[in-house]
């Protein structure tokens, strides 16, 4: 099994970080649009200044040396300066959102897996019923409609008509941080985010199940008398969860890119809005930054995924 | 009885809102909500975000402030004096103001800041407001070590020179003044990475607690400030979802905000909200690339203003915020004029007559032809905005009316600056927010390197030359005058509107400017330090 994580990480991991950083530095510094953009709101500038920023940054070097600094200093833990104003250290600006972000995407999952999987169970059992039919239709609107929107309605609905909830954003200066208080600021966000893993999770469920549920050794468990609920839980669920932990490492990606809209909709202090503002701005080291960051993370959550794989089901063996 | 009773009452009401207004509460927490993060760039020379200018203009304190009339008022120095020929302005410093750690302002720290502006490995942005100081450009180039242009003359004197008048000169003076014991001994071109613009101290009415990324900046009244105690306790900054600001109104979450046009009517309706529409210093534009030969040809340029239905754009697509605009100067400015301005109405039948005129003729397609020209051309359209892009929309359907064709190219921002600074585009539109000193040499001049036009005219060059020397602000008002009755005949860009401003503010906050001029309610920050909070 070490030998196994190992490979991945150094065979595999690694080579596809590099190859990754590279198209991605590219194509970020390709794109057009320049860092030094912001100085067009500043009035009776000189074209000297201009070429010192670009000199100061960086960006007046060719594309391999840019990127070649970028990699050294990299491999040495530092993401660089940002290229806004405040020139501040990346790994800060990352550090400082970080917790928000990584709450809210777990929150998230919590509720995709917490809500998904029972309703995917209903749903199998029940298989062709109103209610089957119910979930059916909600999970397609689930996986249809835009996160944009749904936490727009959300925000319309329970924090002006019914004015329960706040209205997105995150604790105000000197309110008394309670653990109620931060559920009910997680709670808007959380659930727009969620509410794509909740229907996907059970569509998966569904299918998963309903295919276990037809094996032959369901039919010989049935048949020397075991209990439906027995049956159901203890023999089939078993099984038809195996599909669902693959299904994890895809979905967190998804999720990770999904809280950047999200967070911007609910000014939830996360990395979404450095991101976007990141991009706008051509502000390359930020940038790099968070992109390295979340590929890392979706790449070890494609380890966790296949380990936990193995534990689950017996016939899988890394060696 | 029930009538006197009435009366009596009345009479009660208005004494007790007549005694609270002549007495300001001391404390509370007023809450602006703002809607982009500030950078944590907390240092008045190397700023160059809003969002951090917020922070800036209440933990500091310049030499001079602005007033609501945008003209220059003491402030760090108690008086000003400026010689006969111009070239010299002292500034008289109050004695015993102390910055946040209370250690004393003089003339050694607005020395401090101003060279620190000019030195040569400064990486902030204003430089080319200061260049005209005496000894400034040697010293830039390290030539010298020292700036004859700046004297300190004694503890509370100072002394500025520059080689001939400078009238847009005054009004930069209203940069925070930085203290010079905490940073004197890191070399300037390291500067913009000190922990110092994190934490900043300065000599403003308040000082700075915290900043939450994303979260608020929290700054509280400095006790000891030299025009005594602001009368609020807590300044909070707070970061608002901009979809999100009439909840957060309405929640009593922030007490000032500005909204956006299409967020006007739900806020006004608020109970307990008032709204003040405001002029701002901008203007949006279509800008004509001039080198190519059709734009050179004034009588195209004048027909597709008086082809375009301004005023449509203004009271439709901008729902009434904003005024038709025909030359640079917004009205909110003291050197704006109306006299002598064509105001270019709507006329497609004059813009087809000025079309015909100059030879243009319809073309097998029905587009206007004249020497193998074409009336058929790009228009460059920085995306993110509804009512930009409803705009391009309008402008292409009115210009088909005339025979013209615009082929819209949608485009995000930064890309689209690209091609507007490599000069590869017919034409575009964007905006510009402009300084509270009305000079457009920056932008217009020649030589500058915003002339996006490609409009090069003696007669302009020489008004703004003229505009940037006279320091008589009559006399100056009258060049601008001048200036912009040219600009508005050779319409070298097409004016669109002049924005305005609306901010929404909860009625406990008393003590705001009601009548708002360019700066808004709070007169930039300047207000914060004397409105106070009823209960």
């Amino acid at each position: 099994m070490w030998r196994y994580i190992l490979r991945r990480i150094f065979v595999q991991g690694i080579p596809v970080l590099l190859g990754f950083s590279f198209f991605l530095y590219l194509v970020v510094t390709l794109a057009p649009g320049s860092p030094v953009t912001h100085l067009r709101g500043v009035p009776n500038l000189d074209s000297a200044v201009i070429e010192q920023r670009k000199a100061q940054l960086g960006i007046d070097q060719p594309f391999l040396v840019q990127y070649l600094q970028w990699l050294g200093r990299i491999v040495r833990g530092d993401l660089g300066l940002s290229f806004d104003s405040a020139r501040r250290p990346v790994a800060d600006l990352i550090k400082e959102r970080m917790p928000a972000t990584i709450t809210l995407s777990l929150a998230s999952i919590i509720l995709g897996w917490g809500i998904g999987i029972p309703v995917g169970i209903l749903s199998a059992r029940y298989q062709y019923s109103i209610l089957d039919y119910l979930i059916t239709f909600f999970a397609f609107v689930g996986i249809s409609i835009p996160s944009f929107f749904f936490g727009l309605i959300l925000l319309y609905v329970f924090a002006l008509k019914l004015n329960v909830l706040p209205a997105g954003g995150f604790f105000l200066a000197g309110e008394v941080k309670t653990l109620a208080g931060y559920i009910s600021y997680l709670c808007l966000p959380a659930l727009t985010l969620g509410l794509g893993s909740i229907a996907g999770v059970a569509r998966y469920m569904r299918a998963s199940l309903l295919e276990v549920i037809n094996q032959d050794y369901l039919r010989t468990a049935r048949a020397k008398g075991l209990a439906e609920r027995i049956v159901i839980y203890k023999h089939a669920l078993r099984n038809a969860l195996l599909p669902i932990l693959t299904l994890l490492g895809f979905m967190i990606p998804s999720i990770f890119s999904g809280a950047v809209i999200v967070e911007s909709i609910f000014a939830w202090p996360g990395l979404g809005s450095l991101a976007i503002q990141a991009v706008n701005e051509r502000n390359y080291p930020v940038i790099m930054g968070i992109n390295m960051m979340f590929a890392v993370l979706i790449f070890l959550g494609s380890i966790i995924a296949d380990i936990s794989y193995a534990f689950a089901d017996p016939r899988i063996r890394y060696d | 009885m029930r009538r006197w009773l009435m009366v009596v009452l009345l009479l009660l009401c208005l004494s007790v809102a007549a005694a609270a207004q002549e007495a300001p509460k001391q404390g509370g927490t007023f809450r602006y909500g703002i809607t982009v993060n500030p950078r944590g760039m907390f240092n008045p020379i190397l700023y160059t975000e809003v969002y951090d200018g917020l922070v800036i203009d209440v933990v500091y304190d310049g030499l001079i402030y602005i007033d609501r009339n945008l003209q220059p008022q003491p402030r760090i120095a108690k008086s000003w004096e400026i010689s006969e020929d111009g070239t010299e302005i002292t500034f008289y410093l109050h004695e015993g103001i102390k910055f946040h750690d209370g250690v004393e302002l003089t003339a050694k720290d607005v020395a401090f800041t101003y060279m620190t502006i000019l030195h040569p490995e400064y990486t902030g942005v204003r430089y080319s407001n200061f260049n005209m100081l005496v000894g400034a450009k040697d010293y830039k180039e390290g030539k010298t070590d020292t700036v004859p242009g700046i004297e300190v003359i004694d503890d509370y004197t100072i002394k500025f020179k520059v080689e001939e008048p400078h009238a847009p000169l005054l009004v930069s003076f209203g940069y925070g003044i930085l203290p010079a014991h905490l940073l004197e001994d890191i070399p300037v071109g390291e500067l913009e990475q000190a922990p110092f613009n994190l934490n900043p101290i300065g000599s403003g009415p308040f000082k700075f607690v915290e900043f939450l990324t994303d979260q608020h900046v929290i700054l509280e009244a400095n006790e000891d400030y030299f025009l005594g105690r602001p009368n609020i306790d807590t300044l909070v900054y707070q970061k608002v979802a901009q979809d999100a600001i009439p909840i957060y109104l309405q929640q009593n979450r922030v007490d000032y905000v500005a909204i956006s046009a299409d967020q006007f009517a739900q806020v006004d309706a608020m109970e307990g909200i008032d709204t003040y529409v405001y002029e701002e210093l901008s203007y949006n534009y279509i800008c004509f690339n001039m080198r190519q030969e059709r734009f050179a040809d004034r009588a195209v340029r004048q027909a597709i203003t008086y082809g375009f239905d301004r005023q449509t754009y203004v009271d439709i697509i901008r729902e009434g915020f904003g005024i038709v605009a025909n030359a640079p100067m917004p009205t909110a400015s003291w050197a704006y004029t109306s006299e002598g301005i064509d105001t270019y109405d709507y006329n497609p039948e004059r813009a087809a007559e000025l079309l015909a005129e100059a030879g243009w003729q319809p073309g097998p397609d029905g587009v206007l032809e004249k020497d193998g020209m074409r009336l058929e051309f790009e228009f460059l359209v920085p995306e993110g905005s509804r009512q930009t892009e409803q705009m391009a929309l309008l402008f292409q359907q009115n210009m088909e009316d005339l025979g013209i064709k615009v082929n819209l190219v949608f485009m995000e921002f930064s890309a689209a600056v690209d091609r507007v600074d490599a000069r590869e585009f017919d034409t575009f539109t964007m905006g510009w927010s402009l300084g509270v000193d009305p000079d457009p040499y920056g932008i217009w001049h020649s030589t500058s390197l915003w002339n996006d036009p490609g409009f090069y005219n003696d007669e302009s060059d020489r008004l703004l030359e003229a505009g940037r020397r006279e320091t008589d602000p009559a006399k100056r008002k009258e060049i601008y005058g001048e200036w912009q009755r040219l600009i508005n005949r050779e319409l070298p860009t097409m004016f669109l509107s002049y924005g305005v401003t609306i901010s929404a503010v909860n009625q406990r906050v008393k003590g705001i400017d009601t009548d708002p001029g360019p700066l808004g309610p709070l007169v930039g920050r300047e207000l914060v330090r004397t409105i106070w909070l009823e209960d």
